[in-house]
């Protein structure tokens, strides 16, 4: 009865499905982390596990050796790495942005997934995060880049793109992470109070930092994660914008260009919805979730990738139109070569990958099709790589064409991305096994039940109720 | 300061001799010093080359190294040796019976760098890549450390005892069954050591030999003329230049002086101005035909014909030719011909034929008897005797060799060369060698040749030892050592004392032996002078007027090779730009300087037409089976447009065995189809595809086209004289403004660059004058492949035109130095910043290697040190290096600095004389060597500096000025001189 009168309410079908009590919902979270993984999970540690072990001891021998062993040369200073950062950066929106700006605007659907994605997006930020840093040459000095006072009296250069980013992409680590905890307290502290070993209960009683779920601890929890939410959704924005401006400042045709901005941002999250819907639609099978991540919540990720695709296929259009309205020849040529040059493979992959795919979920059977979304999802993180990759590639021909080379990868550029997914498996992997992987508390905050309503007076207009 | 001022200077010398007296300084380098012994292989070939580049450790060493011998310095010479202050002295580089004057820089006695000497008419201050680069060579760490018995070390005493156990019976015999084979020289000391050696035994043979000679441009001169002279050419007076198949801007043997001469009539200072006009006719596409206003590319067979034709040609249109007949001649190329003779006649006095020196004897002939009848004689082209000069002579190698397999020659003395690998393959002389008892072989290095002998005797580098030089009957040089010989090698001059007196003498006695008898009177101070001078200077040019035989149209007439031949594949044989004739293969330097017009490093190539390609289904890369009467090899062929069709194209020099650890096995030796009777040139050859390719050919440039880009900008003389502004007007573009106030650059010195596109050769001198300079690191094939060689000075070369006819230019592009850099703006840790004169330096410390700079610089001049070139560079490598410039290790981003040692250098030196520095004074090293003076340098900011002066020419504008960039290097736009009547509609 209760549910109905939600139902009327709310106006919309309930978010959560199978009617649980908050009881089963905690009971259905935690019991992951308290009972032995699935099965599948072993294997797929070891995997990842291996590959990020690969990955440092590739990084280690790139330390040792120098840069040189990476396919870079002369007119391509950038390669696989700077692919990786904005790649591996790009994923890490969608987090932030399911949970700040969806909770500014009040998405309720978003508590399902928005653990799962905030987890996401700080593993991706570590992942990014290592990537300009490996790729200097002389990382043993790469603290130069912060203001540090020194006795050189040197401060690093704030004309440089390279700095912002610094700030930039470390502020959005810092802020997501803060965000990403904070919301777990109260998840940790129902851990803790389940805890069955002492070890348990003193690891989730740290980090549940006291945690006993009174009012005012609830109020100033509400507080601080609204104002975490408020600092975060400009960082959503930022923090890809200034990526952006790594290409868009320099003087380069094809880098040099207004749109890079907000084309990077939506492209970010266009990449991060893809990368959650890859990975939800692998939880929620593993660990039975279906309930809790359900249908609807899929069909919303992948309006959103239709949508912010769509952006995406425009920014790819404009450019060219703007190449060629510019009279500029070096921007025209840098966008013919990109489509007919020998990279033209990498940009027809993007093409059919970012603009093409999304454009299923036009169709409302596609959209809520299992594996089709999970196809197109992996499809979408590809294409998205591959937009990096032909960005950045944009190196290989600019104004004298005496300088024109062609770049190909090693096997330790290879070895070391392999790696970051490595890393960030792993470090996904034991989020699941020791962290509750879905927002328990926020959850049960979308649960009928939470919207109590003892007063049929609270009941909207006749004709709404039954 | 007078000269005889400045040598009142330099007495101090005698007390540097006092100082060698006390026997401590003079030691020779232990053994201990790692100087590359044959067995220490401790030193990867990888390790070289990547390594190949900079540092200082060995500079306390090297010090002690100080020939004893009383040298003379240079210029500019300090009070006495001051640490850090580097000296010049003069000596002279022989190579074959030339040599070029050169001044070499010395940091407290440790050689380290070769420039041209400007007092020295060979090369009157710029230096060509063989001269800049033998430096290294000089440290090469493979070479020869010991004299060598078979594979057992020995001493060279006892060489000398073994040698004076077969002294006695030559002495007696009169020399019967004693050979030498020496390479050519024009050397007083020399040719009379080898008379005294023939007085001594009448009956020994001496064969002169050498790959790469210009025996046939003597050979023609004794068909003209009835005696050996050399042809000299004086392109400074010649308004119209035809060149059949001479590279005389970069290959033939009087290069520099030939692009000095050439590139007078290049720089235009107005539209007014008048130009030369050069036409080439050549098979193979070289810079020579790069730089012509017309350029006919025929097939090797053609070019005999051609000239016969043009004689007829000339003779029809009034000429007067005794002894021709005026039928006609071929009418292939009749419309060609008709507008090159009318060209020629009417510029008779001030034009020029030149012939290749790989040509035939008889085309030298018959252009000696064109320019007589042209009457350029003396006015362009002139000629020099060859006295105290041996030439190359294939003939007597023949029969040299033949005499050795017969038996006939019980003891074979080789002094230089490398005959085993270079000599013409149908002669068998590595297996004639093996009959021969004693061989001996004085070398450089323990190469193919030695690993034959059972003797051999390391040779001193020209760096190391005393010699001398002659060119023709005034000009006299004197070898003089810079450094005691590292390996304690022995000159080809104490050699052949040895031989010839049975004596032993340092070559400072013989030399000086030689120079009393030259310079009768006054002889100490003549001496100190020369030596000063580093030329000796008669002044008596060729004089009498030499007259063509009467007899020489019938000579040349009969000759088959003016007939045309077949359709065949033809071959044609070339030094390598790189690694000369084989000699420089264990170079680093050269062996990446990237060749100028396939811009290959690190291999040779078959170079084919694009439309020989296409008839064969080639591409770049593909190894194709060449076959010559019944020889073959395999070798992957590149593609040049512009070459002649069914023309291929061999350098030869490459795939050496046992040159050092970075020349072995390095490309493909091409020696093997080389013959007697195909030197240069050969028709019936075969080729066909084996369906393998190499895909790690490593070449700097990947693409040709300027894709209609206006970068090298050209026009004709006539759209020039019409828009004298064509090159600004080339690109339009709106008002820049910067976004934030520029840099004040009104005051002080502001260094800038022009570079004259028009005078640009495209020759390479100031990419390995700049590698020298700077201690640019060498990184090898696979770094080269991968496209990061480390040149902070490159070249670019495009093509233009139809694929086939395609014509070439070129522009040296290095760090512009904007004053609104972008480089700078981008670097996070700013490491890369502009100093108050306009400089944009490159702090290495600062460098964290983010390569953002490099990205962002739009003319791709900034080079990164991926690995660390410089870490396990041999020690005696080291001691190559400049020690006023930074050694970069791994991880930082280097690039041209416009030379800022030299530029501090002399402003410490102003300062110290309480002035300003004046114009010229700053000269870069790519400047400096510069042939054709192509690249100027000083201060933007002085009205009158010569830079400023170039800059405000018309033709000048600014590489992507359009980016509001502000390059401080400019360029002059290229002007062709076509003959209208040979334009296309």
């Amino acid at each position: 009865m209760s549910s109905d009168i939600n139902k009327s309410v709310t106006m919309e079908p309930p978010l959560i499905e199978g009617n649980p009590t908050f009881e089963s919902v905690t009971q259905d979270v935690s019991k992951i982390v308290e009972r032995k993984p699935p099965k599948a999970w072993y294997p797929a540690f070891a995997v990842s596990a291996t590959a990020a072990l690969t990955g440092f001891i590739l990084v280690g021998y790139l330390i040792w050796e120098g840069t040189g062993i990476w396919g870079l040369n002369n007119p391509v200073g950038w390669g696989w790495a700077i692919v990786n950062f904005v790649f591996w950066v790009g994923i890490g929106h969608a987090g932030t942005l399911i949970s700040a700006i969806l909770f500014l605007l009040r998405q309720r659907w978003r508590t399902s997934i928005n653990r799962f994605a905030e987890a996401m997006t700080i593993f991706a930020v570590i992942c990014a995060l290592m990537f300009p840093s490996i790729h200097v040459g002389r990382i043993w000095v790469i603290h130069w880049t912060l203001p540090i006072p020194n006795q050189m009296a040197v401060w690093p250069n704030f004309r440089s793109p390279l700095l912002w980013d610094t700030f930039a992409v470390g502020t959005y680590f810092l802020c997501s992470f803060l965000f990403w905890y904070v919301g777990l307290i109260p998840d940790l502290a129902t851990l803790r109070e389940r805890a069955t070993s002492k070890i348990k209960k003193l690891f989730y009683g740290i980090f549940s930092l006291g945690w006993r779920g009174g009012n005012r601890q609830w109020r100033h929890y509400e507080v601080a994660y609204l104002v975490l939410a408020g600092i975060s959704t400009p960082l959503v924005l930022s923090v890809h914008s200034i990526v952006s401006t790594d290409f868009a400042t320099s003087v380069l045709p094809g880098w040099h260009t207004t749109i890079f901005p907000p084309y990077f941002v939506a492209g970010a999250i266009f990449s991060g919805f893809a990368m959650v819907m890859t990975l939800s639609v692998i939880a929620r099978k593993l660990y039975h979730l279906e309930h809790i991540i359900t249908m609807k919540h899929l069909e919303r990720m992948n309006i959103i990738m239709l949508l912010t695709g769509s952006m995406v296929g425009y920014a790819y259009s404009t450019e060219f139109f703007i190449a060629w309205y510019s009279g500029n020849e070096y921007e025209t040529f840098a966008f013919i070569n990109r489509a007919f040059g020998p990279y033209a493979w990498a940009y027809w992959i993007m093409i059919s990958c970012n603009v093409i795919t999304p454009q299923l979920f036009w169709f409302r059977k596609l959209r809520t099709n299992i594996p089709v979304m999970f196809v197109a999802s992996i499809l979408i993180n590809i294409g998205m790589w591959f937009e990096r990759f032909v960005i950045v590639m944009t190196l290989h021909r600019d104004f004298l064409p005496s300088s024109w080379d062609y770049y190909s990868p090693t096997i330790f550029d290879i070895g070391i991305f392999v790696g970051s997914f490595g890393l960030f498996f792993t470090l996904f992997l034991l989020f699941l096994r020791y962290l509750p992987m879905v927002a328990m508390s926020e959850v049960k905050g979308v649960l009928p039940q939470a919207a109590v309503h003892h007063d049929s007076s609270h009941a909207p207009s006749p004709g709404g109720s039954q | 300061m007078s000269d005889e001022a400045k040598l009142k200077q330099q007495e101090y010398w005698r007390s540097l001799e006092a100082r060698a007296a006390d026997g401590k300084v003079i030691d020779p380098v232990p053994d201990s010093a790692g100087f590359g012994h044959d067995g220490d292989n401790s030193w990867s070939r990888r390790n070289f080359l990547t390594l190949m580049g900079a540092s200082l450790a060995m500079a306390g060493l090297a010090s002690c190294r100080r020939p004893k011998e009383r040298i003379v310095p240079y210029v500019q010479a300090p009070e006495e040796i001051v640490p850090g202050n580097p000296r010049q002295y003069a000596t002279a580089m022989p190579l074959g019976n030339h040599s070029y004057g050169v001044l070499v820089t010395s940091h407290e006695g440790r050689p380290t760098k070769i420039e041209g000497n400007p007092l020295h008419p060979t090369s009157l201050g710029a230096a060509n890549v063989y001269m800049q680069a033998s430096i290294l060579d000089l440290y090469d760490p493979d070479r020869s450390d010991s004299v060598m018995q078979g594979s057992n070390k020995k001493s060279w005493a006892d060489f000398v005892t073994f040698w004076k156990t077969l002294e006695a019976d030559y002495v007696a015999n009169k020399g019967e069954g004693l050979a030498i084979l020496a390479e050519p020289f024009a050397a007083p000391t020399l040719y009379w050591l080898k008379q005294d050696f023939l007085k001594r035994f009448p009956n020994a043979t001496w064969v002169t030999w050498e790959p790469a000679g210009d025996e046939n441009a003597v050979a023609g001169m004794k068909i003209a003329y009835g005696k050996p002279l050399r042809p000299v050419y004086h392109f400074d007076n010649a308004g119209v230049v035809l060149s059949l198949d001479s590279d005389f801007l970069m290959s033939e043997p009087d290069n520099i002086t030939s692009a000095q001469g050439f590139a007078k009539w290049r720089r235009l200072a107005t539209e007014s101005d008048e130009m030369n006009r050069l036409y080439a006719v050549e098979s193979a596409h070289t810079v020579t035909g790069s730089m012509a206003d017309h350029r006919l590319r025929i097939k090797p067979s053609e070019v005999g014909p051609l000239a016969m034709a043009l004689a007829v040609e000339l003779k029809k249109q009034g000429l007067e030719l005794k002894g021709i007949d005026a039928a006609p001649g071929d009418q292939k190329y009749a419309k060609w011909i008709g507008a090159v003779a009318r060209d020629l006649m009417a510029n008779r006095g001030r034009c020029i034929i030149v012939a290749g020196q790989h040509q035939a004897p008889e085309v030298h002939a018959l252009v000696a008897s064109l320019n007589h009848a042209l009457g350029a004689y003396l006015k362009t082209f002139s000629l020099r005797t060859l006295e105290n000069t041996t030439l190359s002579d294939s003939g007597s190698l023949a029969k040299l060799t033949e005499k050795m397999k017969a038996g006939d020659v019980d003891t074979l003395v080789m002094l230089g060369g490398n005959p085993v690998f270079t000599s013409p393959d149908d002669l068998g002389f590595a297996a004639a060698l093996k009959k021969v008892n004693n061989r001996i072989h004085l070398s450089l290095h323990r190469d193919e040749t030695s690993r034959q002998c059972d003797w051999h005797v390391p040779m001193a580098h020209f760096l190391e030892a005393w010699s001398d030089a002659q060119a023709g009957e005034s000009q006299y040089s004197v070898i003089q050592p810079l450094i005691e010989p590292l390996h304690g090698g022995k000159s080809a001059v104490e050699l052949l004392n040895l031989l010839a007196s049975g004596e032993e003498k340092s070559g400072y006695e013989l030399v000086r032996e030689t120079w009393r008898k030259l310079i009768p009177n006054g002889f100490d101070k003549r001496w100190r002078k020369t030596l000063h001078d580093g030329i000796y200077n008669l002044n008596k040019g060729f004089s009498g007027t030499a007259a063509v035989r009467r007899d020489v149209w019938d000579n040349i007439k009969k000759q088959e090779l003016f007939r045309r031949s077949s359709d065949d594949l033809e071959l044609v044989f070339t030094p390598s730009h790189s690694v000369y004739d084989g000699r420089y293969a264990n170079n680093g330097w050269l062996q990446e300087l990237p060749d100028p017009v396939t811009k290959l490093t690190w291999d040779n190539a078959a170079l084919i037409s694009p439309a020989t390609a296409k008839e064969y289904s080639l591409t770049n890369g593909d190894i194709v089976e060449l076959k010559l009467n019944g020889r073959g090899l395999e070798i992957p062929v590149w593609i040049v447009p512009g070459q002649a069709d069914r023309t291929v194209v061999l350098p030869f020099g490459y795939g050496r065995t046992h040159a050092g650890r970075v020349g072995d096995e390095v490309g493909i030796n091409t020696y093997v189809l080389r013959t007697t009777d195909a030197m240069w040139f050969a028709t019936g050859l075969q080729m066909a595809r084996t369906g393998r390719r190499r895909d790690d050919m490593a070449n700097t440039q990947d693409h040709s086209s300027m894709e209609g880009r206006p970068i090298v900008r050209e026009a004709t003389l006539e759209e020039y004289r019409k828009h004298p502004e064509f090159a600004k007007e080339m690109v339009e573009h709106p008002p820049l403004v910067a976004l934030w106030d520029d840099h004040d650059y009104s005051k002080g010195y502001q260094w800038g660059m022009a570079i004259d596109l028009n005078a640009c050769t495209g020759c390479n001198a100031c990419v390995v004058a700049c590698q020298s300079e700077n201690n640019i690191p060498v990184v090898g094939r696979e770094q080269v492949h991968k496209g990061r060689e480390m040149h902070w000075l490159r070249i670019d070369r495009y093509f233009n035109g139809k694929p086939e006819e395609a014509g070439m230019v070129y522009q040296p592009v290095a760090c512009q130095h904007c004053e609104n850099a972008p480089c700078e703006q981008v670097c996070p840790v700013a490491a890369t910043v502009h100093d108050k004169e306009g400089l944009n330096t490159m702090v290495y410390n600062r460098c964290i290697g983010t390569r953002y700079c490099a990205n962002n610089c739009p003319y791709k001049v900034r080079r990164f040190n991926f690995f660390n070139f410089t870490r396990d560079l041999p020690e005696t490598v080291r001691m190559a290096q400049n020690p006023d410039v930074t050694v970069r290790s791994r991880g930082v981003m280097e690039k041209c600095t416009f030379c800022l040692q030299r530029i501090n250098r002399t402003r410490r030196d102003a300062k110290l004389a309480g002035r300003e520095i004046r114009d010229g004074e700053v000269i870069t090293a790519c400047q400096q060597t510069c042939p054709t003076r192509a690249i100027v340098f000083g201060n933007v900011n002085d009205p009158n500096s010569e830079v400023s002066k170039i800059k405000k020419r018309n033709r000048n504008y600014d590489l992507l000025a359009e980016l509001n960039v502000k390059p401080r290097t400019s360029f002059m736009a290229k002007i062709r001189n076509p003959n209208p009547e040979l334009e296309e509609s």
